[in-house]
């Protein structure tokens, strides 16, 4: 078991690596110089010159890399270009508007994905699992701006029921971040935006749980539990679901994580301050300190949720470990 | 199948090769040898980022093909292209623009951007283009103490770009933003800045009991740091709650503000008297000595936005309690109306402990100004809002007791706010298919703002043909700005001539040449140069 965590804290560690370093170099070589549109604002070339070595950028790349490298070991994300400030006041408050929106969503897609996933495997062949199916399907290929705009505007515009943009009802008077996602406000201005990515998410453990439904009802310990006289609906919760369960939750993670980049064109539609939007923008404006941050925070993110399956998986399952050690 | 598709192809190009080479022939021109010209590559923005060039460049691109010139458009990324035209400088010809901001009312940017000095890699003449008589008025002017001097210095120079045609000035696009009629009136309209400027709120009247103008906008400030920002959303914002010396009245005439009197007993010296009684919002008085820091401390730390209005000065100097003089080292046309009125008045107390200004955390940045309106808050992404300060000189000329901005994240959010009456007006433009609805719903009005900024298109006049001035002139004849505004952009702009903009009318030269859409004497300029035709109807360099 030892090893087996020593290794792969190791290959989690080079990965982290690879992953710094082709983010820097793909930045770096990829986008233009982000010190170009000060030109369109009147800057001269003497007076841009002396933005680019404020930036840095007039170092060789390779001594750019090490100073990276450097920071970033000491948590230092360095200056963002176009806020002229610390990366890490720009990226963590978005982060956390992000995550407060996109964890509910997922959670509640996964659990109900999941229970909708149970009953279609269940009912094999019926009506209910045809529609199911489609409207898990139909979500899930809906391009997110247009349910989003549609979510708009027939519960924002139309029916007037929820709120369409922002976190809040403008003005207000809470500073601390805490204190406005503490509102009954801040709810009724999640409603919407979270329905609407739940709905996309959805689809993917409902088809999960269905397919390793299937596949479980036909073993020999359902039929057992049915012939102990056991209701079918202790024998398809308890029993069948529980077990079905295990690839849902590998799934889970992986979109967790991923969620850290947010649903962009979700954030766009409903003004939401999160990631995403940053994301995006710093990559059209060659802002490099924050997009390798929040690619970075987001390869993480997926890295760390992953090695904690893994681990979680050689818990369940020896072999795992002995396949590891093995190679 | 296939095999027949091309030869219809074939068929089609060779007809109308023939029916080219007739045209030709009406003209009485004769099919000559020669070596047809490279072909143009034109470059121009994607259609995403801006549909308006994207679409202008294939029209040109099949009007110069009409004359006989091989043209391929190439619609490349934004940043791509400014690198490719500033710095790399290697490109045929390309679309750009320049936006009018308020400081660009004096001639100077937009004419420095002909200005033979202004030719390296990253320069603003990135045409290549030198001319020494404008280049000997552009000196001229940048020191001439007597307007009317400069203004038929302004005027000439004009007069020669227009000939030369370095750069075609394609169109001045309008503004169109939209408010609610019912809730507030009397916006004050100003070319370049719509109904979002300094003036709209003194003039604007609440309508109803909220006294509180709400502007709805996609667009943020980079950063609120006076010595950091370097966008127009950023400066826009902060000249609210900050003072100048001069501020430019809606008719772009210099209006003493901080500064109570203005002298120029020689043209490389001005004086300012302060006005009395000022204070900050934190209730310290505004001081000579806090004006005289404020561009010491501008220089000191080289903020490169604003070096282009204080490089000429030489030393700031105090004489008396009330009195700031600015000794300039060479003559500087545009100080008052454009120095004086740019820089802002930063408190002394505040900002002379703050080593690097430039690097300051954005909850470590002082929001402390004297201006008539006082900061209050500042959300990214979220919220802005400013209250009336109630100690400024101009406090009782409001109608309004503060302003809010809600930041959406695109113009779509923002009209759904003016639809929904979240908002009283946007601050920047609404999308072409909003307007229709905006002027159908009763409770909203529709401005039309003329810009002074422009859309041009650039010939890189180091490379042949561009290097040739009748090339220029015949490409000119060729570009149908009239039906560019009134098919792409709909009506709303006005056909391009100079580089400054009618809509300046202290410095626009009415008189100058225009090259009007009118191939057939395009052709002519092009026989008159000596070109001519092959066969195959592509204009050539006669052997």
């Amino acid at each position: 078991m030892r090893t087996f965590l020593i290794s792969r804290v190791l290959q989690l560690l080079v990965t982290f690596w690879v992953i710094v370093t082709v983010l820097f170099f793909l930045f770096r070589l990829g986008l233009p110089d982000p010190t170009l549109a000060l030109i369109s604002e009147g800057l001269s070339p003497d007076d841009r010159q002396r933005v680019i070595a404020q930036f840095g950028l007039d170092l060789p790349l390779w001594q750019q890399y090490l100073v990276y490298l450097q920071n970033l070991a000491t948590g230092e994300l360095g200056m963002s270009f176009h806020y002229k400030a610390p990366v890490g006041d720009i990226v963590f408050e978005r982060l956390a508007n992000t995550l407060i929106l996109m964890l509910p969503a997922i959670l509640l897609a996964y659990g109900f994905g999941a229970t909708v996933g149970t009953v279609l495997a269940w009912r094999r062949g019926s009506r209910l699992e045809g529609v199911g199916i489609t409207a898990g399907l139909v979500l899930r290929s809906a391009p997110v701006f247009w349910t989003g705009m549609l979510a708009i505007f027939l519960f924002g515009i139309t029916l007037a029921w929820l709120p369409t943009s922002g976190m809040r009802t403008l003005p207000y008077e809470e500073t601390t971040w805490i204190g406005r996602v503490t509102t009954w406000d801040f709810l009724w201005h999640l409603v919407l935006p979270m329905l609407v990515i739940a709905a996309y998410y959805f689809a993917l453990p409902m088809l999960i749980m269905r397919n390793t439904m299937l596949e479980l009802i036909g073993e020999d310990f359902i039929e057992f539990c049915r012939a102990r006289g056991f209701s079918e609906r202790r024998t398809m919760y308890r029993h069948t679901a529980r077990n079905a369960l295990l690839p849902v939750v590998t799934q889970a993670a992986v979109t967790t994580g991923l969620a850290v980049g947010g649903q962009v064109v979700v954030e766009v539609v409903f003004s939401w301050p999160g990631l995403g939007r940053e994301m995006f923008q710093a990559v059209r404006t060659s802002d490099y300190p924050v997009a390798q941050a929040s690619f970075v925070m987001l390869a993480s993110m997926v890295l760390v949720l992953n090695f904690l399956v893994d681990i979680l998986y050689s818990k369940l399952d020896p072999r795992v470990t002995h396949a590891a050690a093995k190679g | 199948m296939r095999g027949s598709y091309r030869s219809g192809v074939a068929l089609i190009l060779g007809l109308s090769l023939v029916l080219t080479a007739c045209t030709s022939a009406d003209d009485g021109l004769e099919a000559v040898e020669g070596d047809p010209f490279d072909e143009i590559v034109l470059y121009t923005t994607t259609e995403a980022y801006d549909p308006i060039r994207y679409e202008a460049a294939f029209m040109v691109a099949e009007a110069w093909e009409e004359l006989g010139f091989q043209v391929q458009v190439e619609p490349t990324e934004f940043a791509t292209l400014l690198e490719r035209f500033y710095d790399e400088q290697d490109y045929d010809a390309t679309i750009l623009g320049w936006s009018g901001r308020t400081d660009r009312l004096d001639p100077h940017h937009f004419l420095g951007t002909l200005y033979g000095g202004h030719t390296d890699p990253g320069g603003n003449n990135a045409g290549g283009w030198v001319n020494e008589e404008f280049d000997e008025l552009f000196r001229q002017q940048q020191g001439e103490p007597d307007e009317d001097a400069r203004r038929d210095q302004v005027f000439r120079m004009q007069e020669i770009a227009a000939d030369e045609m370095p750069v075609n000035i394609l169109f001045y696009r309008d503004e169109v933003v939209g408010y609610n009629n019912e809730t507030f009136d009397g916006f004050v309209t100003l070319a370049g800045e719509a109904i979002y400027n300094e003036w709209t709120p003194y003039e604007v009247t609440p309508l109803t009991d909220d006294t509180v103008l709400t502007i709805g906008t996609p667009e943020e400030p980079d950063t609120i740091n006076p010595l950091a920002s370097t966008s127009v959303w950023g400066w826009k914002f902060m000249r609210m709650y900050y003072d100048k010396l001069v501020r430019l009245t809606p008719d772009v005439e210099p209006e003493p503000w901080a500064a109570e009197s203005i002298a120029t007993p020689d043209e490389t010296t001005v004086e300012i008297t302060l006005r009395e009684g000022m204070t900050f919002h934190d209730g310290e008085p505004v001081t000579v000595e806090d004006v005289v820091f404020t561009f010491d401390y501008y220089i000191d730390n080289e903020f490169g936005y604003f070096m282009p209005f204080l490089s000429m000065i030489d030393s700031v100097e105090t004489t008396d309690d009330r009195t700031v003089v600015f000794n300039l080292a060479s003559p500087f046309g545009p100080f008052v109306n454009v120095t004086l009125s740019q820089i802002v008045i930063l408190p002394e107390h505040i900002w002379s402990d703050i080593d690097n200004p430039a690097d300051l955390g954005p909850d470590e940045i002082p929001t402390v100004g004297s201006g008539p309106l006082q900061f209050e808050r500042y959300d990214r992404g979220e919220y802005k809002s400013l209250t009336v300060f109630e100690d400024h000189f101009t406090a009782d000329r409001f109608d309004i007791t503060g302003i809010e901005f809600n930041i959406y994240a695109d113009a779509e959010g923002v009209f759904t706010g003016l639809q929904t009456g979240e908002i009283d007006m946007t601050a920047w433009r609404l999308e072409p298919g909003q307007i229709p609805l905006a002027e159908e719903a009763p409770e909203l009005s529709v401005v039309n703002a003329p810009d002074f900024g422009y859309y041009h298109l650039t010939f890189n006049t180091r490379r042949a043909p561009f290097d040739d001035v009748d090339i220029r002139r015949a490409l000119s004849h060729a570009i149908d700005k009239d039906t560019i505004v009134d098919v792409i952009l709909d009506g709303r702009g006005e056909p391009g001539s100079s580089v400054i903009a009618p809509s300046n009318p202290a410095w626009h030269n009415p008189d100058i040449t225009r090259y009007g859409y009118d191939l057939d004497r395009a052709r002519e300029i092009l026989v008159e140069a000596g070109y001519g035709w092959n066969e195959d109807g592509l204009l050539v360099i006669p052997h």
